[in-house]
């Protein structure tokens, strides 16, 4: 679509009175176009200009003055500055979008491709070795893009671009030069507008978003296949991020679009079991919405099979080969890894059964993972049959008891943001959440962090009732055999034809004396420690001790004050108590009691496990908000929200990131018979103490980026059982599950635009207070940024629009709608008075009180 | 046509001309006893005689029959019985081998019945003969150990370990059991593991294997260095160790389960209330209703594993599903009432499965639930020796958990909450309790259920001082517990003090009858020192300040009582005699007590006096409590969070000796009574070969 600047636009550029070249480039992109070279680049403006100014051409002028249109209705200077034109009306912008289609020659396109792609294959012969050694992922890259794409010959050339920038860069420059641009000219040549599109792409401030957003727009096969191999330079990170959006394309758009994503995808399975099974997770989720028979023949569904047909292991003598020592040395791996292949479906009981020895079988990569997270899933499901919530959380404890025996080695949490093994479940933690007829449940996991998931050794197991002695026993255990696998790896990457044989023999000594020797040792310092223990306990001297009954007492009752504010255990809300623990505390505790707390690389995490839920559009909304965090945190906007990490696992299960040391506010009210403000004061001071204030401001913040997330996304459901307070004060929204079209039910309950309570304007100190106004300031300030850079929020929706059946998306107004909301057309006097209009409104909203009443006759939530 | 009548006709009248007529192999058994050696004449004797099926029951009464002499003098054939049965257990044939196992089943038994007097030398050296003995008992136990582990007949392995069995029972006890020497020697510890550690072999055989570990366990436990004591208490293969609690969870399970239909058999219908009434003035009533019999070969083995081994700890608190629902029905096994101490397997089907059933009614337990569960049945009545002995034994398993620290770290584990219905005796001044009303609580809160309803229930003429002294000390080591690490539990402890105070008032008003034969000072130093505990530690482990109070309340109000325990031992003290010292340790530790009620008392009948109350509340009587601390001091006393550990030797080593010595005899009735309905197994070989 927009692939280039629109006559139209260009005119308009020109017309336009030239900016001063500093502010003119970070300026916001009007609505509906994404004008090629300055929609997103305001993402780091100083160095475009660096960039810009410093090259030799002379093009350079027009070219920084093109891009952005002085009606914009912000500059990036300031947003206080309101005084600048309107930006034509919205739909107006939409006409000249259509254009662009129209204007935009796709053989041109395809040719400016190609040309490029002729000099760098010129190129490319001569830096042949030096191109080699730069990219790791070289030969495996070629060699599947003959096997598995079969693409235009174009496209093999590219993938090597990202590789050596440099020179591209130059031979572009070059190519360009000849061809001066003339921008007022009609009759330019589209060549050139290809090349400037080219240049875009080439230039530094072209991003996963744009290349996200090119590829999804364009219908163009070599620029989607561009694209495609451009990705591969991409760090994994940021594209992990699309990662939902470049599957949901892949699934749901034409052929070409396929075969663009396709290499990008294998390569990554290859390389990563972790997002070989995240890429199979969300391909079955977004097929999911198919018809059953197209469903079966899909693209989708065939990747995803042939991933979790493991044929995408690394067909290098691939990292597992080193990583056999290290699996060698510990019995754990040896029994489960193979039972797991011979059981299939249940995850065989851990062995450390010396007797049985089973010889070291090729791994298989996926299954044990995917066999702990079926059995997570299993007892979600079986959870919810069960009647009560003690019942529930009694089975939960139960069944992860069970599976802490069962549990397999080398698995993992997707949600964590390091590299670890999965060693316990301390399963009496559990708890079942809140939820009338599913069954989520939290569970704390132990783990232990290691260097890389897939190559570092597993963790051998110890024995629960080693607890004990976990204090005195010493940690020379698993980080001696972290390194030793390591230097292995190490030491085989240059040796390559390493007898594989003898390297066996040499470690599995070694395995056997480092799991020897750590136990003999333990056990005896056990002893030790129990009776010394034991015949310390208390020694009262002889002479009479004399104590006042009154101190007694008096210690009883402050002991009990200091305990910091606990829940009571409520049997019908048995996640209050838990949540409401600090998470520090948690830790402690659990490291105490737990037989890995030692090792100085142990972890506590934890998960949400959702079953019979669909966390589709959770990840949209995780997407939004993070995007705008992200936005908001450039523009400098002090807005606090917090995104909390999805796991899609399929169309009706996956995990959640649990936000830490927060409870409802429901559970809040319900626990604490208190107003929200009097819990304020309870929890963090009076009014005066810096901690109240830093709470309030907390609250402010987070109040502030809610409401507009709310209000942007129009998250409905809002009842006091999805809004989470944490121990800092901030508020964090939950439960996405009534986004953009959807609400629950139709009752027409919740018409504000967000929900803001008296108690809530009552904990900012009122209508009158300095807090509340620096509410609704933050609200403004967060409105502007957002709308400045509304098209990385809109893509993110858009796309995954694709194909969706989704709630979110019913009817067809949803992008428009939304679009609408950031509403690109006022002036920031208009915003202001908006947001104004929207607090008060919200406020006075009775339907939020009926909603929260609604809630608590039909659900208990208070 | 003719010669078949012939044939039958000879056949008839041969059969009826002679006496009965004597089986082939009971001819050979003859043979064996006379004074030749068989094989001289039929080099294929021992061959023919292992075809052959087995006559126990001839061959058992022969052994009887015969005195010391004649034996003797059989000596040599018995001895090469004994070898060919031992070299025919390594053969391939089934047949034989089960025909010889049976025999060695029986020579062991005849052998051992008649020599009831003799020493185990020379059955020894009848059996083997002294120069052979070492070489030949390490083949048999090799060929059991392989049998066992192998791949072969599920019914072959537990005719094994019916030999084993009947072998570690032959004598009344056990630790005279001279041949057990060399199953000391041959370890087939490993082998009963691997049946205990397999879930199909576990359903089958599980019961007979814990059985005969925990016998074996018991052989001069005290005198010697026993393996299998060493290689249980070092063992941490946590599938063994779960396949252990579950036969035993599974064996109290089956018990609970039954005695819950009999009960229900009891109260069903019209008369339910009849007899209950009734039932208040028989107390014989409740008796019966209890003949379900205990199973002590199953709890001594659950004592041994906790007693011996750390690891077994966990295995406690492991969950699984509980089966007291009678989803699976009883099996057919003569388990009760026919045979007491049953070795029997219960039903099996839940066992096998290593995933949890489905069924939103199950609740889950684990092996703690179920024991405590047990308890409270065996705890109700403890008139006959076998009851008395089980509930010793259960109380001695609850000090061995209430000492371990891991299993207190689980038992206060605020997270693990379980609703424990025990039973409770139908008692004259109480209802039977609603059970469903058991709120959902750790599992520490139904230990001192179990514990308060001891005490309640047990004040009787013919007093279980022992089992009294052991319930308090399991309280007083839990409280310490809580003491160290500051656990506030949410128990309502009034119903423990009200209780305890009760038993002192027993133990005064029955003092003469009681002094005769028991030192009831020591419990009640006990008692008075649990009421110390939460007198000068209480801020440690309370759950509210207002419990506090309400402690204070409970001595005042009950101070009666401890003012007559005062006199009582004031007086004991000051008369010299046998009770002079344990009397003055009472008297002291009494000292804060005697302040809490010489310092309230005063208050409050001036809060009367003053507010013109003749009977005060309770809430005023607080009142009064908590506006007066400050002017009462308090002693601090020693050691009051100190307590012996339990240690089995010497105090309990008598008991142990007695209770092995019944569970052999238990055990050798059952193993008799089953090997020799051996028909089906002899069936299913038949068929095979």
């Amino acid at each position: 679509m927009e692939v280039a600047l629109s006559p139209a636009q260009i005119e308009a550029l020109h017309l336009s009175p030239s900016l001063s070249p500093a502010s003119t480039f970070s300026c916001p992109s009007s609505p509906g176009s994404s004008s090629s070279s300055c929609s997103d680049c305001s993402l780091d403006c100083p160095n475009h200009q660096h960039d810009s100014s410093s090259s030799p051409r002379s093009s350079s002028s027009p070219r920084s003055s093109s891009s952005p249109r002085s009606s914009s209705p912000s500059g990036c200077s300031s947003g206080s500055d309101g005084t600048r034109g309107c930006s034509p009306p919205l739909d107006l912008c939409e006409d000249a979008a259509v254009d662009l289609d129209l204007v935009i020659d796709p053989e041109v396109a395809l040719k400016a491709c190609h040309e490029v792609l002729q000099k760098v294959k010129l190129l490319k012969v001569e830096e042949e070795p030096e191109i080699l050694e730069k990219c790791s992922c070289d030969t495996v890259l070629v060699k599947e893009k003959g096997v598995l794409s079969d693409p235009p010959q174009p496209m093999k050339l590219t993938c090597q671009q990202p590789c050596n920038k440099g020179s591209i860069k130059e031979e572009e420059e070059d190519e360009m030069c000849p061809h001066p641009r003339q921008p007022n000219n009609d009759q330019s040549s589209a060549a050139a507008k290809q090349s400037l599109l080219l240049r875009l792409f080439e230039s530094k401030l072209f991003d996963v978003s744009m290349a996200i957003s090119y590829l999804y727009k364009s219908k163009e096969p070599g620029v989607q296949a561009y694209i495609g191999n451009r990705l591969f330079s991409f760090s994994d990170d940021e594209v992990d991020f699309h990662l939902p959006q470049l599957l949901n394309m892949y699934v749901h758009m034409d052929e070409d679009m396929g075969d663009a994503i396709r290499p990008y995808v294998v390569h990554r399975c290859r390389r990563s079991i972790a997002f070989s099974l995240q890429t199979a997770w969300l391909l079955g989720a977004y097929s999911s919405d198919m018809h059953i028979s197209t469903q079966r023949h899909s693209r989708g569904t065939k990747l995803r099979k042939l991933i979790l047909s493991d044929e995408l292991k690394p067909h290098v003598v691939p990292a597992d080969a080193y990583l056999s020592p290290s699996k060698r040395t510990h019995q754990r791996s040896k029994s489960d890894a193979t039972h797991c292949t011979s059981l299939g479906t249940s995850l065989k009981r851990t062995a450390s059964n010396p007797k049985v020895e089973c010889g070291y079988d090729e791994p298989l990569r996926l299954t044990p993972q995917r066999e702990f997270i079926k059995s997570l899933m299993g007892i979600g499901k079986r959870l919810a049959t069960l009647p009560t919530k003690e019942q529930k959380t009694q089975r939960l404890i139960s069944e992860l008891s069970l599976l802490n025996h069962k549990l397999p080695d080398r698995v993992w949490l997707p949600t964590a943001a390091f590299d670890h093994h999965v060693v316990r479940v301390p399963h009496t933690q559990a708890v079942v959440l809140n939820s009338k007829d599913k069954a989520p449940y939290i569970i704390y996991v132990e783990v232990l962090e290691c260097e890389s998931f897939e190559a570092s050794g597993v963790p051998a197991r110890i024995p629960e009732t080693r607890i004990r002695s976990a204090r005195s026993a010493d940690n020379l255990l698993p980080e001696s055999v972290a390194i030793t696998a390591e230097q292995r790896a190490g030491s085989f990457s240059t040796v390559p034809n390493y007898d594989n044989d003898d390297e066996a023999w040499a470690v599995d000594d070694i395995g056997e004396l480092q799991v020897e020797l750590p136990e003999g040792h333990t056990s005896s310092s056990d002893n030790i420690s129990q009776f010394s223990v034991d015949s310390i306990t208390s020694t009262e001297s002889k002479e009479p001790v004399f104590i006042a009954a009154g101190d007694i007492r008096r210690r009883l009752s402050e002991n009990l004050a200091h305990t910091p504010t606990t829940f009571r255990r409520d049997p019908e809300d048995p996640s209050a108590v838990a949540l409401k623990e600090p998470w520090e505390e948690k830790v402690r505790r659990i490291r105490e009691g737990s037989p890995y707390g030692h090792l100085p690389n142990w972890r506590l995490l934890s998960v949400i496990v959702k079953c019979g839920d669909d966390l589709r559009q959770e990840l949209l909304a995780f997407q939004v908000l993070s995007q705008l965090q992200s936005i908001w945190e450039q523009e400098r906007v002090p807005l606090w929200i917090k995104p909390y990490k999805i796991l899609v696992m399929s169309s009706d299960s996956g995990m959640i990131e649990p936000v830490l040391n927060a409870v409802s506010l429901h559970q809040v009210r319900k626990q604490s018979q208190l107003s929200l403000l009097d819990y304020f004061l309870q929890e963090h001071g009076s009014y005066t103490t810096e901690a109240f204030l830093t709470a309030q401001r907390n609250f402010v913040q987070s109040c502030a980026g809610y409401s507009l997330i709310c209000y942007l996304l129009q998250v409905k459901d809002r009842h006091n059982g999805n809004i989470l307070l944490d121990s800092e004060g901030h508020i964090i929204h939950i439960d996405f599950g009534f986004i953009l079209s959807s609400s629950p039910r139709n009752l027409g309950f919740e018409t504000s635009a967000f929900k803001l309570t008296s108690e809530f304007v009552d904990v900012m100190g009122g209508l009158d207070g300095d807090m509340f106004n620096y509410y609704k300031m933050l609200m403004l300030q967060g409105l502007i940024a957002a709308r400045k850079h509304m098209e990385k929020v809109v893509q993110i929706v858009e796309i995954m629009q694709q194909g969706s059946h989704l709630p979110c998306f019913h009817g067809s107004s949803t992008i428009r709608s939304l679009k609408e909301r950031f509403h690109m057309s006022l002036t920031e006097e208009h915003l202001q008075v908006l947001v104004e209009q929207m607090v008060d409104g919200s406020m006075r909203s009775i339907t939020t009180k009926l909603y929260d009443g609604f809630q608590y006759f039909t659900n208990g939530i208070m | 046509m003719s010669q078949v009548e012939k044939k039958a006709g000879l056949l008839r009248r041969t059969s009826s001309s002679k006496k009965p007529l004597k089986e082939k192999v009971v001819l050979m058994y003859d043979e064996i006893f006379a004074k030749e050696d068989p094989a001289k004449n039929n080099p294929r004797f021992w061959d023919e005689l292992f075809l052959m099926k087995v006559n126990l029951e001839y061959l058992e009464t022969k052994l009887e029959c015969l005195d010391g002499d004649e034996l003797m003098k059989t000596k040599d054939n018995v001895n090469s019985l004994f070898h060919h049965c031992v070299q025919t257990l390594a053969e391939e044939h089934q047949i034989k081998v089960v025909n010889a196992l049976q025999t060695l089943c029986a020579l062991f038994r005849g052998v051992h019945q008649k020599n009831k007097s003799a020493s185990g030398f020379d059955i020894i050296n009848m059996l083997m003969g002294f120069d052979k003995a070492e070489h030949r008992m390490k083949d048999l136990m090799e060929s059991l150990d392989s049998l066992l582990c192998g791949e072969g007949s599920e019914s072959l392995k537990a005719l094994c370990l019916k030999l084993l069995l009947c072998l570690v029972t032959v004598t009344d006890n056990i630790s005279q059991n001279t041949i057990l020497e060399y199953v000391m020697i041959n370890s087939i510890f490993e082998a009963v593991l691997q049946i205990l550690s397999d879930v199909s072999s576990r359903g089958r055989h599980g019961y007979d294997a814990v059985v005969l570990l925990a016998l074996l366990v018991n052989y001069r436990k005290y005198e010697s260095v026993n393996p299998y004591i060493v290689k249980l208490s070092i063992l941490d293969d946590e599938p063994t160790l779960d396949g252990m609690g579950l036969v035993v969870g599974q064996a109290l399970t089956e018990y609970n389960r039954q005695y819950k239909d009999k009960e229900e058999e009891n109260q069903g219908g019209f008369f339910s209330t009849l007899t209950s009434m009734v039932g208040s003035m028989f107390i014989a009533d409740a008796e019966e209703k209890l003949s379900v019999q205990t199973n002590e070969a199953i709890l001594l083995a659950l004592y041994e594993a906790v007693h011996l081994n750390r690891n077994f700890i966990t295995v406690l608190a492991q969950s699984h599903p509980e089966i007291d629902i009678p989803t699976t029905p009883t099996t057919p096994v003569p388990t009760t009432p026919t045979t007491p101490l049953g070795t029997t397997p219960p039903s099996t089907d839940v066992m096998n499965s290593s995933e949890l059933p489905l069924d939103p009614n199950l609740q889950t337990s684990n092996l703690l639930i179920t024991f405590l569960k047990y308890s409270s049945i065996v705890m109700q009545d403890t008139k006959d020796e076998h009851r008395l002995n089980s509930a010793r034994l259960c109380l001695i398993i609850l000090t061995c958990i209430a000492e371990d620290q891991y299993a207190d770290a689980f038992l206060h584990d605020d997270n693990m909450n379980f609703r424990v219905n025990l039973h409770r005796m139908p008692m004259r001044h109480r209802k039977k309790a609603a059970e469903k009303n058991v709120p959902s609580r750790p599992l520490v809160c139904a230990v001192l259920d179990l514990m308060v309803e001891f005490v309640v229930t047990h004040m009787m003429k013919d007093f279980p001082m022992d089992l009294y002294m052991r319930c308090v000390q399991v309280i007083h080591k839990l409280i310490c517990y809580q003491k160290k690490c500051r656990i506030r539990l949410h128990y309502t402890w009034r119903e423990l003090w009200s209780a305890l105070i009760n038993l002192l008032k027993f133990l005064l008003s029955n003092e003469t009858v009681l002094l005769a034969k028991h030192n009831i000072f020591h419990l009640a130093l006990l008692v008075v020192n649990l009421f110390n505990m939460f007198i000068t530690y209480g801020d440690t482990f309370l759950p509210t300040s207002n419990s506090y109070d309400e402690l204070y309340y409970e001595i005042v109000r009950m101070h009666q009582v401890f003012d007559n325990l005062y006199c009582m031992v004031l007086r004991v003290s000051t008369n010299a005699g046998q009770w002079k010292e344990p009397a003055s340790k009472v008297t002291h530790s009494l000292v804060n007590v005697r302040a809490i009620i010489n310092h309230f008392n005063p208050k409050i009948e001036s809060y009367a006096a003053v507010n013109h109350i003749s009977q005060l509340s309770e809430d005023q009587v607080l009142e009064v409590v908590r506006s007066n601390y400050d002017t009462l001091t308090l002693k601090l006393q020693d050691g009051l969070d100190q307590y012996e550990r339990y240690s089995e030797q010497p105090k309990e080593a008598a008991f142990f000796k007695d209770l092995v010595r019944s569970i052999s005899l238990n055990v050798r009735k059952n193993v008799s009574l089953n090997t020799l309905s051996q028909d089906i197994l002899l069936k299913e070989f038949s068929t095979i070969s």
